[in-house]
């Protein structure tokens, strides 16, 4: 009797509850892994400002308004006055950019939604990737398609590596411009 | 300490070809408790100070009911987990703005008098860095540790914020429209009596200018001025001896023979970071001249470290030493003028102080044989006539042509003279003072005590006194005015002919604090409503447009030529110096003799760090290590050993100090080189009533200062100094950090850490470092091969002083904390830069070895190999990484880190030093963005600057073209006064850098170790006679 329930608790038990135990761990953490990393993170932003509009519909180059992209570490998020060069006379009657007048009339700043970080201790420099000829939506996804923008490509230090390691498969159009990235830890971390 | 053994005869013998180095008496003596700690990594109780007592009191149930209520707020709380924050960008971007990219700006620094130019560094129109400007003629891009420092000062959470008035000893806010309305009545009403206005030197013209205004508005107004260390002496004996203008400057890099006489022109006498490049290029190993340093002082100076002979001497005795001198001098025919010496001979001298003979008569022959080409300088603390004396000396020996004749030190304020603030204190007890304003100046700290100028102010209807922060003489006044910052402020300054300095402000005004002449302004308009923030700017261009402008003969038009002069941060005039001189032969009468010295003497000395106060709210300061005795955050009474072994005391015991009826106590440090009978104490210390940081640290050394002195207002004979059985914990990071370790015995002399070699057995053969070289070594690693870019540095001791002021630009640019003086204590000091000072020969003459020591980054690094999550690695640009958010604190890389240059954060000393004195929001705002700001429980070391590395290949990636090794600067390199430190890239045979990192005379630190270190030590050369080498 006795003999027989152990060998029940370890032929039978012990392993169904540590398969439900691993399958479970490893269903969620690959299943939620995407949402941990924040891909599909589209927050609503204090202007419903439209990236397909601006950047695809009428080409508007990213670097009017990211201007720090090919100098600085910092894209730069353009200040409220860079909007004003165009809406102070286009579309001004639009609820949006009334509201974005006031923000400009006002001097108060616009506190956007952050979408896209890496953690402190990542030093992430902007200009060196785009000095490269590397385009933006190779992280950002295609910015031109979203009405809304939302993160799109996981931003951890394991797909930092994948481009580094594998930059000409990556980016075949750029084989004799650039090298593979930098492994080494103080290229980010310092 | 306790058991100091007094046979170490090998130590002793200073005729012992190898030098032994120590770096404390305690080493000196092979202290059993020395040697054993240095077979240690941390000190005693470092690891196991945890007492269960001293933890929390909680109970375990209760504990676990707090753990279990916060993880279910959490869990309900954190719905939005996702969330990131916000990205706010400006409204209207300011133009010269790039988020991540910094700004410079030329300005002023006056953190000292000397009115120095810096570059400040602002990222988003925050300053985060000060260097020098390039462009000053007298500073050329170097700052001193005070001017990096004074950053800090910016920041600190402790600067008045707003007007405060004070009633009955308490003090409350007050507008300042108030504050100003009722001081312009009292000024308009005061009667013919009058007005003072209490100034620290005043450098700026258009200061002076408003000050002018201000007398002829009030015209019953006086000005005077003080400063605790001046050269008021030196300048009255050259005045004297001369006919007219100040002491001039000294060609330092001229000159073969320099006679330091209690001089420290490399440390607080004169502008140190001038004095010390000239210093330097008369020691360059490139084109092989020396200059040769005698210092005769009585005790170790920054000067001092680096003389090549030095003497002990009372300072009383230096008169006699002087006209010993010239008595020998004269005696071989050297002297061009005949000086009346009789009954001055310099063997009797010898005799009498117990000098060497052998560097006595060296000097003479130097002298002699270098006429023209000598300078002797005397320090600002000697009395009138050994200055005259010294004059005449230099006048005999021909040596004018060692003082420059392109620039001269210009003063536009004469500093008050002792019977000018005695008949001001007088006025004041005779109720004859209307309103005392101290514009920025403490003189119930500064003023010596039997002045009695605490008592008088009580006698003075309105006192004033306009200050960054609280201090002693705020806590007197009705009215205190907080004023801006040197960064929130506009100015000018002129210490120099041919040369203006200008001030612009970096950062609006963070609290609300006005500059201290607009103040003024609006006192002279006598309407408190006419501020506003641009009235001194105003008033300043005005004042250029109208009184300087005309005179510089400038093509362009005013606007041009300021907006040019700001970018600049100076504007050159066509002044010149006076060139002529006449000697007045009549000044040898005044020579006369001073009463002989007897007992104990007393030398208070400008401190490094602190100078006379103004920086002891500093934490950075006070833990920089003092240059010679490594000590922080006190001072003591420097005392010699034979002192020390009379009064029966030993480091750490308190004596009592007495002269005439002023005393202080303070603990006792037995420094090597200290003249017997000498006690130095140092400036700065024991503040009241003057912020977290600064009260009650240290001794307050100004309580000992008289009014009348026989001798100088620094120095005093006859002192009464009395055991009181007290002992007072000093912290000296003296033995921190060591790596030459004595149980072995010689192990040192065959590591060879220091390396030196006399000047002439260099010139006889220039191998002389090489051959003691072991040759290619054999290693188990495979070399790593580096063809591309490989960082290095080299580090020239000849031209290393040993100032301290790369510590401090190491401190600013890494995000350093200050960690006090409990953790000092420990051995816990952060800085990933230290000074390691060594002394060798005897006790009473050491000679010192000076060596910035910092990470070495070895190609095969120690640590590395130890690390068991590999936090710290190696790139392929040679640089030792250390990864923070890796590491889990082991401490095995610390541990086999042969040179000691890790730094474990044992806390988050942030929130650890003075109840969360930096965790003040304001002080985040100070930080280098492109540091990582470590918190508790991680390793931290030299990087070689990588954020530097990393801005340089951005930017050579953004211009399109390769990185080069001369693109990048270190923060340690930058602040180099005496350009010691060079950093490149190893594989640029073109660069400058290269010569240096392959001299001849280039040594690594622990070459046997055969770990290939980066940092390339280039060996001191001492200049001393070739028969006693």
């Amino acid at each position: 009797m006795k003999k027989s329930f152990l060998d029940f608790i370890f032929r039978n038990r012990l392993p169904v509850t540590l398969f439900v135990v691993v399958a479970s761990f490893t269903l969620t953490y690959y299943g939620s892994r995407a949402e941990r990393d924040g891909i599909g993170y589209t927050p609503d932003q204090p202007i419903a400002y439209s990236h397909k509009l601006h950047a695809g519909d009428m080409q508007i180059d990213c670097k009017y308004c990211h201007v720090g992209v090919e100098k600085s570490r910092h894209a730069m998020v353009p200040a409220v006055a860079t909007c004003m060069n165009c809406h102070t006379v286009s579309r001004k009657d639009r609820p949006e950019i009334i509201k974005l007048a006031e923000y400009y009339r006002d001097g108060k700043p616009l506190q956007w939604k952050r979408i896209h970080k890496v953690p402190d201790y990542a030093y992430f420099n902007h200009s060196v990737h785009v000095n490269k000829g590397i385009d933006c939506t190779a992280c950002h996804g295609e910015i031109t398609h979203m009405e809304k923008v939302g993160q799109m490509n996981s931003l951890t230090m394991g797909s930092c590596l994948n481009c580094h390691r594998d930059a000409h498969a990556k980016f075949p159009e750029l084989k004799d411009k650039i090298k593979p990235g930098p492994e080494y830890c103080s290229a980010c971390h310092r | 300490m306790s058991d100091i053994k007094s046979d170490n005869t090998e130590n002793m013998n200073s005729n012992h070809l190898e030098p032994n180095y120590w770096r404390s008496f305690e080493a000196f003596y092979n202290d059993p408790a020395v040697i054993e700690a240095k077979g240690h990594e941390f000190k005693e109780g470092v690891t196991d100070d945890f007492s269960s007592t001293g933890m929390s009191n909680l109970s375990r149930r209760k504990f676990l009911a707090l753990l279990g209520a916060s993880a279910a707020i959490a869990g309900t709380a954190c719905t939005d987990y996702r969330d990131k924050g916000e990205i706010v960008p400006y409204n209207i971007k300011p133009e010269e703005i790039t988020v991540g990219k910094p700004n410079f700006y030329a300005s002023t620094c006056t953190a000292c008098a000397n009115a120095c130019g810096v570059l400040i560094k602002t990222r988003e129109g925050r300053p985060i860095k000060v260097d020098g400007n390039p462009d000053h003629p007298v500073n050329k891009g170097k700052i001193c540790a005070k001017g990096q420092a004074n950053i800090l000062n910016l920041y600190d959470p402790e600067r008045l914020k707003n007007p405060l008035i004070g009633r009955n000893s308490t003090f409350n806010e007050i507008s300042w429209k108030d504050a100003d309305s009722d001081i312009i009545n009292a000024l308009a009403s005061a009667n013919g009596k009058e007005i003072v206005i209490l100034t620290n030197p005043i450098s700026s013209p258009t200061t002076l200018k408003v000050i002018e205004d201000f007398k002829s508005k009030y015209p019953t107004t006086k000005v005077y001025s003080y400063s605790l260390f001046n050269d008021d002496i030196k300048n009255a004996a050259w005045q004297k001896t001369f006919g007219s203008g100040n002491y001039p400057l000294v060609k330092w890099n001229e000159a073969k023979v320099i006679v330091a006489l209690e001089s420290d022109f490399l440390g607080v006498d004169g502008n140190k970071i001038e004095n010390s490049r000239l210093f330097a290029e008369g020691r360059d190993v490139e084109t092989k001249s020396f200059n040769r340093l005698y210092c005769i002082d009585s005790t170790l100076t920054i000067t001092g470290n680096n003389a090549d002979y030095r003497l002990r001497l009372r300072p009383e005795a230096q008169l006699e030493f002087v006209m010993s001198l010239m008595s020998e001098l004269s005696g071989k025919g050297a002297l061009n003028l005949s000086v009346n010496t009789a009954g001055y001979s310099l063997s009797g001298f010898a005799t009498k102080y117990n000098l060497k003979k052998k560097v006595l008569d060296q000097l003479v022959k130097d002298l002699a044989s270098n006429k023209g080409k000598a300078i002797v300088d005397a320090g600002s603390s000697l009395s009138e006539n050994v200055h005259i004396a010294v004059n005449l000396l230099n006048e005999a020996l021909g040596n004018s042509a060692m003082f420059r004749s392109d620039s001269a030190v210009t003063t536009l304020v004469e500093n008050s003279s002792v019977q000018e603030i005695e008949s001001l204190i007088q006025k004041m007890n005779d109720g004859n003072v209307a309103a005392a304003i101290h514009f920025d100046s403490n003189p119930v700290y500064h003023l010596a005590q039997d002045f009695g100028y605490k008592k008088a102010l009580s006698k003075v209807g309105l006192v004033v006194t306009l200050s960054e922060r609280e201090n002693e003489t705020t806590s007197l006044s009705k009215y205190v005015l907080p004023i801006n910052h040197n960064f929130e402020s506009w100015g000018d300054a002129k210490t120099r002919t041919g040369v203006i300095s200008l001030q612009q402000p970096v950062i609006a005004p963070l609290n609300s604090t006005r500059q201290k002449e607009s103040i003024l302004l609006t006192w002279i308009n006598g309407k408190s409503d006419s501020f506003n923030e641009t009235l001194y700017h105003e008033y300043l261009m005005k004042y250029w447009e109208t009184s300087i402008y005309p005179t510089l003969n400038s093509k362009l038009d005013f606007k041009r030529f300021w907006f040019g002069s700001l970018h600049d941060g100076i504007v050159l005039t066509n002044e010149t110096v006076a060139a002529s001189r006449t000697f007045n032969s009549g000044v040898t009468s005044l020579l006369s003799q001073s009463s002989t010295a007897k007992g104990f003497t007393l030398l208070i000395k400008e401190n490094y760090n602190l100078a006379d106060g103004s920086f002891s709210h500093n934490g950075w300061m006070h833990e920089l290590p003092h240059p010679v005795s490594k000590m922080m955050w006190d001072n003591y009474a420097a005392l010699s050993e034979k002192s020390c072994k009379d009064l029966g005391v030993k480091n750490n015991d308190v004596i009592e100090v007495k002269t005439g009826s002023r005393k202080i106590s303070l603990p006792v440090f037995m420094q090597a080189g200290t003249a017997d009978e000498v006690i130095i104490i140092e400036s700065g210390f024991g503040r009241t009533n003057s912020g977290t940081v600064a009260n009650d640290v240290g001794f307050n050394s100004n309580v000992l200062l008289s009014k009348s002195t026989d001798y100088s207002p620094w120095i005093y004979s006859g002192v009464e100094v009395t055991k009181t059985g007290d002992t007072y914990e000093l912290a000296s990071s003296q033995e921190h950090h060591a790596f030459d370790d004595p149980r072995i015995k010689d192990l040192h002399k065959i590591r060879n850490i220091i390396q030196e070699a006399t000047v002439a057995s260099y010139l006889k053969n220039p191998h002389i470092i090489k051959e003691k070289h072991h040759g290619e070594l054999a290693s188990v690693y495979d070399p790593h091969p580096y063809n591309d870019l490989k960082w290095g540095m080299a580090i020239d001791l000849n031209k290393c002083t040993g100032c301290g002021d790369c510590v401090v630009a190491c401190d600013v640019e890494n995000n350093i904390p200050v960690v006090g003086k409990d953790q000092v204590l420990k051995s816990r000091e952060m800085q990933w830069l230290r000074i390691d000072r060594y002394y060798s020969g005897t006790a009473d003459e050491p000679k010192v070895s000076i060596q910035p020591m910092l990470c070495q980054h070895c190609d095969q690094a120690p640590c590395e190999n130890v690390c068991p999550v590999v936090a710290t690695t190696h790139s392929p640009d040679g640089l030792n990484q250390m990864v923070y958010n890796r590491c889990v604190g082991t401490r095995y890389c610390s541990n086999n880190c042969p040179f000691k240059v890790r730094r474990f954060n044992f806390f988050n000393f942030r929130d650890h030093f003075r109840d969360s004195f930096q965790e003040n929001p304001i002080l985040a705002l100070m930080h280098n963005p492109e540091v990582t700001v470590r918190s508790r429980g991680v390793m931290e070391k030299c990087t070689f600057c990588v954020q530097r590395i990393s801005e340089g290949r951005a930017d050579a990636t953004h211009e399109n073209r390769k990185l080069k090794g001369s693109d990048i600067t270190t923060a340690c390199q930058d602040s180099c006064g005496s350009n010691a430190i060079y950093f490149g890239d190893i594989n640029d045979k073109e660069s400058e850098f290269y010569k240096y990192r392959n001299h001849e005379l280039g040594y690594y630190v622990l070459e046997e170790l055969n770990i290939k270190p980066n940092v390339t030590y280039i060996a001191k050369l001492r200049n001393i006679h070739s028969e006693e080498a």
